[in-house]
């Protein structure tokens, strides 16, 4: 099997536990930002090049789709920083990468994720519905 | 007795090349091992089956393979841990050359790549006897020296799918044994080897290594430990 498919296989068949997943998220998570910042500096750049395709491409911003996808953008960035803090902090003291501190550890960090996100999801998304159903400008 | 089905992955180039499912009604006891109910397919049902097993005691670590998605030692793995359907596959990331059998060789060249053996220029004690250490210092790698090399970490490991080149959660276990061993003087070679770029920051923690390992091996903190070692540089 080539390497993808293997990553593949196994991320979606083998049975791992809540480190496996955390390992995913954060992945995914990763990718995604990583993603999104090329397309954004790829679009504030038009600002500087063609003037007239910057004012497009802020209004694609406004677009409900984009704008629900910077709602999930907002989720991964805290996730994706939370984890690696908790990593961080495992790291500078192995001995907490114990089977019995890896469950509480990674709910910790998808509750506190939450946490976070709940403020910014509910500001965005407020401005989502605003936008696209009562015509705020 | 309870009837359990064993649904097994199968592969065998001289006979076809793409893998198959083979399936196998049994009855089985809640207390007998899928090692034995495989041996029983093998003996009693298809004699074609192949998979690799020694000791049968949860110490030679041949029989490693994927039982119901998870890496384990057949011989250690009870038919009341499973369901009714219980799914053999062979270890993820190696070349499967039959049935069960993968290529090991890679996994014990880059076993090899550590060093595992004892590297000291101190001359021996005068009595001829052994090199002492206190209990403490025993117990700092004590953890570690319980590795069989039954691959079952390394095959679960996420980075080690991605990049067969990658060390891997047993190497490390075994490079840890000897750095943090307080009579073997080799822990800058091996250090520099955990190093490189397919050593230990390939590992993102992933945890599926420690959960895997039929020894109950710290291996997480073990890759931990020689991460810290690496980047404050004490051994310690
Ligand atoms: S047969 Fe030796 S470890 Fe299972």
């Amino acid at each position: 099997m080539s390497p993808l498919r293997t990553v593949i296989t196994g991320s979606v068949r083998y049975r791992g536990r809540e480190g496996q997943l955390a390992f995913i998220l954060h992945r995914l998570s990763g990718l995604g930002t990583l993603l999104f910042l090329a397309l954004h500096i790829l679009d504030t750049s038009t600002v500087y090049f063609f003037p007239a395709l910057y004012k497009e491409a802020l209004a694609l911003y406004r677009h409900p789709l984009f704008m629900l996808g910077e709602i999930f953008l907002v989720a991964a960035v805290i996730y994706h920083g939370t984890n690696g803090l908790r990593i961080a902090l495992f790291d500078l003291f192995p001995r907490l990468w114990r089977a019995e501190r890896e469950k509480p550890s990674v709910y910790t960090t998808l509750a506190v994720t939450v946490v976070l996100w709940l403020p910014a999801a509910f500001i965005m998304g407020r401005s989502l519905i605003g936008h696209t159903f009562l015509g705020w400008e | 007795m309870a009837k359990v089905t064993l649904k097994i992955k199968r592969f065998d180039p001289q006979r076809e090349p793409a893998s198959w499912w083979s399936e196998h009604a049994l009855e089985a006891e809640p207390t007998e091992r899928v090692l034995d109910l495989l041996n029983r397919v093998k003996w009693e049902q298809d004699g074609t089956l192949s998979f690799r097993r020694s000791c049968g005691h949860g110490i030679c670590g041949s029989d490693s393979m994927r039982i119901d998605g998870a890496n384990r030692l057949a011989c250690k793995t009870l038919v009341s841990e499973l369901g009714s359907t219980i799914t053999i596959e062979p270890l993820l990331g190696m070349r499967v050359q039959r049935d069960l059998i993968v290529d090991l060789e890679p996994f014990f060249a880059a076993y090899r790549t550590v060093k595992p053996y004892f590297i000291s220029d101190a001359p021996p004690p005068p009595d001829g006897r052994e090199r002492l250490q206190t209990p403490a210092q025993r117990l700092r790698f004590d953890d570690t020296t319980k590795c069989i090399l039954c691959a079952c970490c390394t095959a679960s490991c996420p980075s080690f799918w991605a990049s067969s080149e990658y060390i891997g959660p047993a190497s490390i276990v075994q490079a840890h044994r000897f750095i943090f061993d307080s009579r073997d003087e080799g822990a800058g070679e091996r250090l520099q080897v955990a190093g490189e770029t397919m050593g230990v920051w390939r590992c993102h923690t992933a945890f599926n290594c420690t959960l895997a390992c039929p020894r109950g091996i710290n291996i997480t903190q073990a890759i931990g430990e020689v991460k810290r070692a690496l980047a404050t540089g004490r051994v310690e």
